[in-house]
């Protein structure tokens, strides 16, 4: 037994005597595909799913903080792929293709994370594999959104194994893999609630942009900053997130209607000359 | 008009507190309007006007209400071709009068639209087209909606931090392309909820502070004017498509009050704000000391992360004739920063003669000799780390500026 496996060993036997703590068994497949853009076109990507069929998107992980979770990555791609939560200091061995590695992953504090493959970084980010983990105290009425746009220069050529060599400059932008208004259509982005509910909405920017998160209707409260912890309580209705930030934010919506919520970059509304296209989704609250 | 008896009714039946009041506005949107630029460039815009008279600003007219006013805006829109709204930016106003077009109404050539809500908290907020707001915004249909406390004096809110003046800073940008014929002349079918519009890629090359930028900064309603230990309020709200990133003289002590149009709770001091597209900050300042400096505010690409542009706001704490002073001292400018292996150095005028580059150990690392007045590409394959760029004349330094290379 090596030292890193004796390690997880360890822990799972520690998890294992917590009396509160809850055994949770989970599965990731990395699988290859295409992405197809709004003009058409179709672009090589990975993501992390639930089944070995591609979806291009990356599944939500969601847990609570009782949770001890056992977490195996299956490789169905050609490459060797590494997953990682740099905040829970969690890190597989090189899972090469074919094979799977498992980690165990544990949360004392409730929280939005970032996981993602740390093989070749940012390369394998850039082509789709990153995703949000979340541990939560309860069961609180929940919303995800995966930020992330497509330079579709860069990821041909790290596909390719090119050298990237041209400035960054996306033409697509997706939220959970979605453009508007495809975006209304996926149940986990898609805001849905009554007034005075407590909605919470886990944010992570995976690109390589800034964005700049505009709320119509409300004003919501930051529950957690990963680059800025001192912007937690501030209540905003713009919410910038860097590249490979999390932001949790709490909702109570005082009245009802459908309002939007968009990028105020309004480059990133936009995407093969269509307008509203990118990351703009509404929200829809009734009475 | 059904909607404008409604309010009436509404009004008429709602208890208005002693102090409040119903406040109307109007806005006339345009769509010809002309604006002139610092190099005397002259671009088509779209705006709102206050009067048939006048050419739309850009920002549009800043409107003020009181916390609690009931607010009526009239939107007339006299201008052909796609219709226009008027979203209330962080109003939070209810969806009838939210401004998005399927969602809410739109305003067509020669009709007039109305917008009523109950102005909520001080703070500064932004009102904007939001008809294929990426073309409309840019052509310049915004401003900035200002609610003071219940007695409109100058408190940030009620309870708040007291003033003696406010200034408001609105950043944007502007793409010539954006505002030729083919983009601002874009088809519209009001029955679809997407459309397809010609979209440029976006280069801004005028990056404007109330839709102003290098020597129209010395103009005195930009500039920041103080008394020694005045306390004023600065409203810095980002409208454009790039962050800001603000850097204040550490002499003036700013500290960061308020975001979004709510009290922060634990106020941030610090000479360092980002603001993103769409955010809003209220910044109190008091300076201690006599000073002439001014707030630099760079313009960072959001995808590449890097600066496009530095405008410079000039301070003047008890100075009354140091513009001039002013002037001289932002002689050279040096962007994008950070940068790779390429950067510029612009000139405000003055000669220059060679360029010097120091690592950050003191040693020379690059020497370029030319006679130079104006923009200098240099071109330099360092590592990373920062340099002092040197810029001299007839040996004589005029100037050194940081440069971090990435």
């Amino acid at each position: 037994m090596d030292l890193k496996s004796f390690l997880i060993f360890f822990l799972w036997l520690s998890f294992s005597f917590n009396s509160c703590s809850t055994q949770v068994n989970d599965t990731l497949f990395i699988n290859s595909g295409t992405l197809q853009t709004y003009n058409g076109s179709s672009i090589n990507y990975s993501c992390f799913n639930e089944s070995d069929a591609f979806e291009k998107s990356n599944k939500v992980l969601s847990y609570l903080v009782t949770d001890t979770v056992s977490l195996t990555i299956i490789n169905n791609d050609n490459v060797a792929h590494l997953f990682k939560v740099n905040e829970l200091g969690v890190e597989s061995q090189l899972i090469i293709p074919g094979e799977q590695e498992t980690v165990l992953i544990h949360s004392l504090n409730s929280g939005t994370f970032i996981y993602h493959d740390a093989e070749n970084f940012p390369n394998h980010k850039i082509i789709g594999l990153a995703g949000i983990l979340v541990f939560r105290n309860g069961n609180y009425s929940s919303f995800y959104w995966n930020l992330k746009e497509i330079d579709t220069v860069w990821i041909k050529d790290i596909a390719e194994n090119n050298m990237v060599s041209t400035i960054y400059n996306p033409k697509f932008f997706l939220i959970n893999g979605n453009n508007n208004p495809n975006i209304n259509e996926d149940s986990l982005a898609r805001v849905t609630g009554n007034v005075g509910d407590t909605i919470i909405i886990h944010v992570v920017n995976t690109g390589n942009s800034i964005h700049s998160i505009h709320f119509h209707g409300y004003h919501l409260k930051v529950e957690q900053s990963s680059e800025h912890p001192s912007h937690v309580g501030r209540i905003k209705d713009t919410f910038p997130i860097n590249p490979m930030e999390v932001l949790t934010l709490e909702l109570v919506p005082h009245q009802p209607g459908e309002y939007p919520v968009h990028d105020h970059n309004l480059i990133a509304v936009t995407g093969a000359n269509i307008y509203p296209n990118g990351m703009f989704l509404t929200m829809l609250i009734e009475p | 008009m059904t909607r404008r008896i409604l309010f009436l009714f509404f009004l008429m039946g709602s208890f208005i507190s002693v102090g409040q009041q119903i406040v109307n506005h109007q806005l006339i949107a345009r769509n010809l309007g002309e604006k002139e630029m610092h190099d005397g460039v002259v671009i088509r815009t779209f705006g709102f006007a206050q009067s048939f008279g006048e050419q739309p600003p850009i920002p549009g007219p800043t409107l003020y209400a009181n916390e609690g006013d009931s607010v009526v805006l009239d939107l007339f829109n006299v201008s052909q071709g796609a219709p226009h709204t008027i979203h209330l930016h962080g109003l939070d106003v209810n969806q009838e009068n939210d401004g998005v077009p399927h969602l809410s109404f739109e305003v067509h050539h020669m009709e007039h639209g109305y917008y009523y809500f109950v102005a909520p908290h001080p703070g500064t907020y932004f009102y904007h087209c939001h008809v294929v707001s990426t073309i409309h915004v840019q052509a310049g249909m915004y401003g900035v909606f200002i609610v003071k406390p219940p007695d409109g004096s100058n408190t940030t809110w009620d309870g708040g931090y007291s003033y003696s003046q406010e200034k408001l800073y609105t950043m944007s940008e502007i793409d010539p392309l954006w505002h030729e014929d083919s983009v601002m002349e874009h088809d519209h079918d009001t029955t679809q909820t997407i459309h397809e519009v010609s979209i440029p890629e976006y280069h801004p090359s005028y990056f404007l502070v109330n839709g102003q930028s290098e020597q129209q900064l010395l103009e005195s309603e930009i500039v920041l004017q103080s008394a020694k230990e005045e306390v004023s309020f600065l409203r810095m709200a980002n409208i454009g498509y790039l962050a800001n990133r603000i850097t204040f003289p550490e002499e003036l002590n700013a500290k960061i009050i308020s975001t979004d149009g709510r009290p922060i709770v634990n106020p941030e001091i610090s000479d360092t704000l980002w603001i993103s597209p769409g955010e809003r900050y209220g910044v109190l300042i008091e300076p201690i000391v006599d000073l002439i400096d001014s707030i630099e505010i760079s313009y960072v690409n959001m995808n590449t992360l890097t600066s496009e542009d530095i405008q410079y706001v000039p301070v003047l704490v008890s100075g009354t004739n140091g513009l001039n002073e002013v002037l001289i001292k932002r002689t050279f400018e040096l962007y994008p920063n950070p940068s790779a292996d390429q950067f510029y150095i612009k000139s405000f005028g003055q000669a220059y003669d060679c360029i010097n580059i120091y690592d950050a150990m003191g040693r020379l690392v690059h020497v370029e000799n030319h006679d130079y007045t104006e923009k200098k590409s240099i071109n330099i394959n360092l590592a990373e780390g920062i340099y002092n760029v040197e810029i001299l004349l007839s040996q004589c330094v005029l100037d050194t500026l940081k440069w971090i290379k990435r």
